[in-house]
């Protein structure tokens, strides 16, 4: 049988499939990979924002936490790379004399959400301090 | 019988720019998104072990802050926004008089004295971005310490407040 030269048009057909499907693959974990890196540093401007208000709230008094701004109080210039966002306090009904008082930070039109809860215990007098 | 010339021809051209062209697209849009993303965000120090060090250090000295707090003066060193003196306790009871400075660029250095024994330790981070100490008057609390650092493009990094804890 006289070889010729050259490949089938099967052997490019299987040669292009396995280097699209390379491709392909190594595209998907590059983004995969650029997309939660972000998310990691986002979240640790997040956190540092959430930490400080945490600061904040561990002294308002007990019996004003409901009253108390329902938006962070300390200065979150540190969330400027995630505008827009909205930083919110929500304090739950007080169970046993403990309120637990919930900061969030949302960006990404909402799509991204941290949050931390603390419990604020009522001492019944003027404070640990 | 078609007689074969070599090279190839206009449409195979057009089919290969098409599909590499395809896969170019896709990586330059990748990058340019990447980048733009980079350059809206600060410099992520807090993976940097020296200085989430610095900040967990810090953080320590002043939520152990005793009787006192802080001191405007300590030797040779005067509190400023790139001075923090704090008298801190440790483990056993005793206490500590903690000088933080962050007036050389790139460093952070820690000095720990007591007044019997002088200084008692000395540790350096380098590597540091530029911190800023000021204070962040709480109503009635007017004991925290607020730490800024910014990077060489001078964005946010680091923003943190510490208050002391009750002992």
């Amino acid at each position: 049988m006289e070889q010729q030269r050259g490949f089938s048009l099967v052997e490019v057909l299987a040669a292009l499939l396995v280097l699209a499907i390379v491709i392909t693959t190594t595209m998907a974990m590059f983004v995969e990979r650029q997309k939660r890196m972000q998310a990691a540093n986002e979240t640790i401007l997040a956190y540092q924002a959430i930490a400080n208000e945490i600061e904040y709230r561990r002294r308002v008094p007990y019996a004003e936490l409901e009253s108390a701004q329902g938006t962070f109080v300390t200065d979150t210039a540190i969330l400027g790379p995630l505008a827009p966002f909205a930083a919110t306090v929500t304090v739950a009904p007080p169970q046993s004399n403990v309120k637990v008082v919930t900061l969030s930070v949302r960006w990404r039109n909402g799509q991204r959400v941290e949050r931390v809860s603390i419990s604020r215990v009522d001492t019944g007098g003027s404070g640990l301090w | 019988m078609v007689k074969r010339e070599r090279g190839f021809t206009l449409l195979e051209i057009v089919v290969v720019l098409a599909i590499f062209g395809t896969f170019l697209w896709i990586v330059v849009v990748l990058t340019a998104d990447m980048r733009a993303w980079e350059k809206r965000m600060p410099v992520n120090y807090m993976t940097h072990p020296q200085i989430s060090a610095v900040v967990s250090r810090l953080r320590k000295d002043v939520e152990d802050a005793g009787a006192g707090y802080y001191k405007d003066v300590y030797g040779d060193y005067h509190m400023s926004d790139k001075t923090l003196i704090v008298y801190t306790l440790q483990a056993l009871g005793t206490g500590e008089t903690v000088v933080w400075d962050f007036s050389k660029d790139g460093e952070v250095t820690r000095h720990a004295f007591t007044d019997i024994s002088g200084e008692t330790s000395k540790w350096t981070a380098h590597g540091t971005p530029t911190f800023v100490i000021t204070d962040f008057p709480i109503p009635g609390h007017p004991d925290s310490v607020r730490i800024k650092a910014y990077d060489k493009d001078g964005k946010l990094a680091i923003d943190q407040i510490f208050q002391p804890r009750a002992h």
